[in-house]
């Protein structure tokens, strides 16, 4: 394996690759689905999670709450005026502080909050304000907080909103569209042309052929998925959790890829493969878009380890330990495709490659 | 220590059950060209595959610059050149990018492009996308591409075919320049007049054999039939055609009697093409 070759190789590849109709193809339809969804749901430009506050007494946890950039704070004066405005929608959660609150914190008195949540109110928008609250208390109180907090959900929708639902389906197909299908038509495109019998009578390995490639559709699946989770304003509080999550379903996206690359012989066939075949890969997201079916299918499906976490940290503001299992079976479901890769190039002779 | 540039050994390869090359041995020396002929279906692409290592022999051996080809293929195809019969080039980008493409998959970090592409007749159009260009420009790329790493051996396979006679002569004397320069060349080709013209040796390949490998002059020698042929005025002042067969105890005699006997308009005699030697060792044509 030579770096040089593959980086020679990787280079005609993103010179070549925006040439090739499917490269534009793979780039703007989920851009374009994504930002028709986000007009259709009026989420294209969003508003910043808002939370109202009952202080009867006052409390240092309102001042702070007004100074933090990423939520917007409403004050009211009495409970009930806090309750009609969650139910209303003009705010997304509400939290009403005991007289005491303060000093107790301070003191490590354990304290129980009630959260009124609005029912309509985007996963994302609960998870910063549930852990900007958590945060504010730990600066006031100094240590770890001794808070519980209690929701109430309120309002006539108690579930996922659709822009939320649709989220799964549009990431999976920023992240395969790009990563499977730009590696998939690119050696599918050189045996048809033959440009690979000629590389391969060079120094160059198929193995350093199809790592080019593959690194090619592991960059675009990647530059797909974050786009589509900064147009949706899905990064969440976890932005590093989720490109390792991305990254690592791009791994899976370019890897089948390269494996359909190496078996089909003609771009018809890839497209025939990539309609009966669609179900395996978005199994998890369509799943997930209606929750009366059982979600524990979606776990037959590889796809629904990279689904999952990203759900997790991006909607319900998950952190590492929530979605290491997942991330670990990712990475094993990973770590299989490159051995089943390798040994494809291996027994190369007797597949399509050389037909 | 093997000798020859070129060493086979019992080569055999099947698809699918179906024998295409039945264990053929040859070597081909440093320097020399060798004429690979036989019709479609005869094995010569297969072999050609196993030589320069994109197919793995099902049984025997192929040994090129002393080297193993199934155990030092990526060694071996650094030093080799390769022309394809069918286009394969990246017809989006020029035939400088094309060039300077597999120049550094070589690793030849001096490559002027330009200098290659005027050697073979394409120079001011070395920026023009390949898809431009005509197929007698595309075969002479493909050329230039075979040797720009100046191969130690060079495979051709059918390189004049469908060409204009300009472009088949300018890689013809490439072929002859390449020679020159020291490499071995294994030329398959349909075409008698190439492989008589540029090769040293020609070997005939018929259903995964080789039937019969020697020089142009000695496969005439032993299977080849000279005769004379004449165009003599009949009777009926009708022109017909003689034939006397020369090289034969009977030939002067026969020769004799032909002037006396008859009115001999024109005479000429007529030597064996490759194609009729090749007719008469398998009993089928080269082109089928």
């Amino acid at each position: 394996m030579s770096p040089r070759r593959v980086a020679i190789l990787l280079g005609k590849e993103l010179v070549q690759g925006p040439k090739n109709f499917i490269f534009v193809w793979v780039i703007v339809g989920p851009v374009a689905i994504s930002l028709a969804l986000s007009l259709i749901f009026g989420t294209l430009v969003g508003e910043q999670p808002r939370l109202g506050i009952v202080a009867e007494a006052g409390s240092e946890l309102v001042r702070k709450a007004r100074e933090a950039a990423t939520i917007a704070v409403r004050t009211f004066n009495s409970a009930s005026a806090l309750r009609q405005a969650v139910q209303s929608g003009v705010v997304d959660m509400g939290v009403v502080l005991p007289a005491d609150f303060d000093t107790s914190i301070r003191k490590g008195d354990k304290i129980t909050l009630t959260a009124f949540i609005w029912g309509e109110s985007p996963a994302r928008s609960r998870a910063i304000l549930g852990v900007t609250l958590i945060n504010l208390v730990r600066e006031i109180a100094g240590q770890e907080p001794p808070l519980e907090v209690q929701s109430i959900a309120l309002g006539e929708a108690v579930e996922i909103p659709w822009n939320e639902r649709l989220l799964p389906l549009i990431v999976l197909m920023a992240v395969f569209l790009g990563g499977m299908f730009l590696p998939a038509t690119s050696i599918i495109s050189e045996k048809e042309k033959r440009t690979l019998t000629a590389l391969r009578v060079t120094p160059t390995t198929l193995e350093e052929i199809f790592l080019a490639k593959g690194l090619v559709g592991i960059g675009l699946s990647l530059f797909s998925g974050v786009i589509i989770l900064v147009l949706n304003q899905a990064f969440g509080a976890q932005p590093l959790l989720l490109v390792l999550v991305l990254a690592l379903g791009a791994v899976m996206a370019a890897g089948l890829g390269l494996l359909l690359g190496a078996a089909l012989k003609n771009i018809t066939t890839l497209f025939a493969v990539w309609k009966s075949g669609g179900i395996l890969l978005f199994g998890p997201a369509f799943i997930y878009m209606f929750p009366q079916i059982p979600q524990w299918i979606g776990r037959i499906f590889p796809t629904y380890y990279i689904l999952q976490p990203v759900i997790e940290v991006s909607q319900q503001g998950a952190g590492w330990t929530g979605v290491a299992t997942n991330i670990f079976i990712l990475i094993g479901l990973d770590f299989l495709l490159i051995v089943s890769i390798t040994l494809a190039l291996k027994r190369s002779e007797q597949m399509a490659l050389l037909a | 220590m093997i000798e020859g540039a070129i060493v086979a050994e019992e080569l055999t390869y099947s698809y699918n059950g179906l024998l295409a090359v039945d264990h053929v041995s040859f070597s081909v020396a440093e320097g020399e060209i060798l004429g690979f002929l036989g019709p479609n279906g005869a094995g010569k692409t297969t072999t050609v595959k196993m030589l320069t290592g994109q197919l793995r022999p099902k049984q025997g051996r192929a040994y090129l610059l002393g080297m193993d080809i199934t155990q030092h293929a990526k060694k071996v195809q650094g030093q080799i050149g390769v022309c394809f019969e069918v286009t394969n080039l990246y017809e989006q980008m020029t035939a400088v990018e094309n060039l300077k493409l597999f120049a550094r998959l070589f690793g030849i970090r001096r490559f002027d492009a330009e200098v290659l592409l005027e050697r073979v007749g394409l120079a001011g159009r070395g920026n023009d996308r390949v898809e431009t260009y005509s197929k007698g420009m595309k075969q002479r790329l493909m050329v230039a591409r075979a040797i720009l790493n100046r191969p130690k051996v060079l495979f051709l396979d059918e390189p004049t075919v469908g060409l204009d006679p300009t472009s088949a002569e300018a890689i013809r004397n490439i072929i002859l320049e390449e020679r020159k320069r020291g490499a071995t060349v294994f030329l398959t080709t349909h075409d008698m007049l190439d492989a008589e013209k540029l090769s040293d040796r020609v070997a005939f390949m018929n259903q995964g054999k080789i039937v019969a490998l020697d020089t142009p002059h000695n496969l005439k020698q032993k299977y080849g039939r000279r005769a004379l042929k004449a165009k003599v005025l009949s009777r009926d002042g009708e022109l017909e055609d003689r034939e006397v067969p020369m090289d034969t105890p009977e030939t002067p005699r026969l020769v004799q009697e032909l002037f006396s006997k008859e009115k001999v308009v024109t005479v000429h005699s007529e030597e064996a093409t490759l194609e009729d030697i090749f007719i008469e060792i398998t009993g089928r044509g080269l082109v089928e």
